[in-house]
């Protein structure tokens, strides 16, 4: 089952560094961290940190979904948070299963998974707390933008992960890396391709639409017709 | 077994009170037994530190709703703080109030010490658990000199009067009062509720000695005040430090609410006194409604579900009672530690220049109040001490030692 938030009640692991204070009881040991994927010849504790990380912009991403499908407005834009939603819940499971296939652990929360953590809860903050700056449509927009932001790091995690698999000698690790990214690229493509092309359409009907540049009735027509320009 | 997330809790909408329901009867302060007191004193300041969460978190959003459910949730909680504070009498003098506030810090800091999981943390609440010792101490000898009174009479020996690390060494440059964090990830729960709890006592303590310590008109006591009030801003910077600053407002206004459902909870377990157990319960009963808005929060504004950061039932209970055998071994295995940046060492590894001993030397020239009241009991028939298990666990803090 996927954990979208790992704590110390799910079995969290972590290392201290710097300014973090993490119990000797669950400190991931160095040596657990170098063992990952043996075969493949690579820095493992650099690939433990990364992956964790990566898993942590998607379990980030499951939370900025269930956020931005509850607060939509438009049903359109509901409908395809929901489907990513369950896209996105379904690509924490697939990077848990690939760490656990390294010789990982899943529950393993790196520093850089920290900053990750860090990065995506300020980028959804953001969106939240300054809500009350602007009007509906500008707030759909800052949510779509805020998917989209999440979805280009997604899109680079993947990528890379692909273009990694491409040097790794035949083994093991090459082939839970390839299953893994067989599943989950396509949908990757697919999440950034419809948010930057949504993006697109709804500013630029806004910008062009004549029933934008009317002063009167602005919000309730402006907003009917970005709805309209959004496909599911 | 008790899971917050189980009940529903009083609606905030019903939490209303009028003034007559808020303006309590005081307790009767000869009579009231120490730990009542201190639960009272505990809850008060736990009911500030919510207020002034909330009022930071709405100045950092201007999400209507967020600042509608803030709102009205901290308008209960001032009500909250109302009715538990207004049960300190009239004639009990803000010494007095001293003593009791002195003797939380004592017996809540060690028991949270001695069952806190996490060892870097134990050992920080130990750390200042021997420089509130030390106040008490020194409050206590101030009580008798310009009020003639025994501090025991309000203790009632249920906490031993000695002295703890020294507090004209407690003084300590401002980077050195800092600690590592825990990771939200890892932290166990009952490690995070101890922090948040510390956190607010000794935020309230700071706050009452720097507005009380002018009431005063002696000097030896308004310079007492004024330099135990910075040792509680330290603790403040200490303690705070500790907490993972990474966690969300939603998070972190969540774990304020769950952790006040969390002590009304331990408290109405273990009070004698009927009428504030009956007064704990009924906050209990309105802490579950507002953790529920809290919880919704949460789940809106961060597609966080709060079983997700939440234990599935309430920790083991926090409780007040005599840490005094507990007390004389910290203080005869950690008298002589300092803090030196994150970490406590020996007072000997800390080189002559170190810059909490240059720190120390300045703020302490020209004389040291708490210094000068033991000095004043001294001269005055003899410094006051409740030794109540032998004498002092430390050679060189025994009252013979200090005469010499």
């Amino acid at each position: 089952m996927a954990i979208i938030t790992p704590t110390r009640t799910t079995g969290a692991r972590s290392v201290p560094v710097n300014m973090t204070e993490v119990p000797p009881d669950v400190t991931m040991p160095l040596e657990a961290l170098q063992a990952m994927a043996p075969d493949a010849g690579l820095n493992a504790a650099f690939l433990s940190d990364m992956l964790s990380s990566f898993l942590a912009h998607e379990q980030c991403g499951v939370h900025l979904y269930r956020t931005v499908a509850g607060s939509t407005a438009n049903p359109m834009l509901e409908a395809k948070y929901r489907a990513f939603l369950a896209d996105t819940e379904r690509h924490v499971e697939i990077l848990m299963r690939l760490i656990s296939q390294l010789g990982g652990d899943p529950q393993y929360v790196s520093p850089t998974a920290r900053l990750v953590h860090a990065m995506n809860t300020h980028l959804l903050q953001g969106v939240v707390l300054a809500n009350g700056s602007a009007d509906e449509l500008p707030r759909e927009m800052a949510m779509l933008e805020a998917v989209m932001l999440a979805e280009t790091k997604d899109h680079a995690d993947w990528s890379f992960l692909a273009s990694l698999r491409d040097g790794l000698p035949e083994g093991p690790t090459r082939e839970a890396v390839t299953k893994a990214v067989e599943e989950v690229e396509p949908e990757e493509d697919e999440h950034l391709g419809w948010a930057q092309k949504t993006w697109q359409r709804m500013n630029t009907m806004q910008v062009t639409s004549s029933t934008m540049m009317k002063v009167t009735d602005f919000a309730e027509k402006a907003f009917a017709t970005v709805k309209s320009a959004v496909t599911p | 077994m008790f899971n917050p997330l189980e009940h529903q809790g009083m609606a905030v909408d019903d939490q209303l009170r009028s003034w007559r329901e808020l303006n309590v009867e005081p307790y009767d302060k000869l009579s009231i037994h120490p730990y009542s007191r201190s639960r009272i004193i505990l809850m008060n300041g736990i009911e500030v530190e919510s207020i002034l969460f909330s009022h930071q978190f709405a100045r950092h959003t201007d999400n209507p709703e967020v600042r509608q459910k803030l709102a009205l949730s901290r308008r209960i909680e001032a009500q909250q703080q109302k009715a538990i504070n207004w049960l300190s009498p009239g004639d009990e003098t803000p010494l007095e109030t001293t003593i009791g506030y002195e003797q939380v810090a004592i017996d809540l800091t060690a028991w949270l010490a001695r069952n806190e999981p996490d060892p870097y943390i134990k050992q920080t609440f130990e750390f200042g658990l021997l420089e509130d010792f030390d106040h008490l101490y020194r409050y206590a000898n101030l009580y008798e000199l310009i009020d003639g009174q025994r501090a025991e009479t309000l203790t009632q020996d249920l906490t031993e009067i000695m002295p703890g690390r020294p507090t004209a060494v407690e003084h300590r440059n401002p980077l050195d009062d800092l600690r590592r964090h825990y990771d939200r990830h890892t932290v166990d729960p009952l490690s995070r509720l101890h922090v948040l709890t510390l956190v607010a006592g000794e935020q309230q303590t700071m706050n009452y000695y720097m507005n009380h310590g002018p009431d005063f008109m002696e000097p030896v006591a308004r310079g007492l005040y004024l330099e135990i009030a910075e040792i509680e801003e330290q603790h403040v910077t200490q303690y705070e430090s500790l907490m993972d600053p990474l966690e969300s407002w939603f998070e972190q206004l969540v774990h304020h609410e769950y952790n006040e459902c969390y002590l009304y909870h331990s408290f109405m377990d273990e009070e004698t006194d009927d009428r504030l157990r009956r007064l704990w319960e009924l906050h209990l009963d309105m802490e579950l409604g507002q953790l529920r808005v809290a919880c919704e929060m949460l789940r809106e504004h961060n597609g966080i579900e709060p079983e997700e950061i939440l234990p599935p039932q309430l920790p083991q209970p926090t409780k007040f009672q005599e840490n005094k055998e507990y007390i004389r071994g910290v203080l005869a295995s950690q008298i002589d530690l300092r803090a030196d940046g994150l970490d406590f060492v020996p007072v000997d590894d800390l080189g002559a220049k170190h810059r909490s001993l240059e720190y120390m030397q300045r703020v302490n020239e020209g004389g040291v109040p708490t210094e000068e009241v033991i000095d004043r009991a001294r001269n005055d028939g003899g410094e006051y001490r409740r030794e109540l298990l032998g004498e002092h666990p430390v050679e060189s803090l025994r009252a013979s030692a200090s005469a010499a």
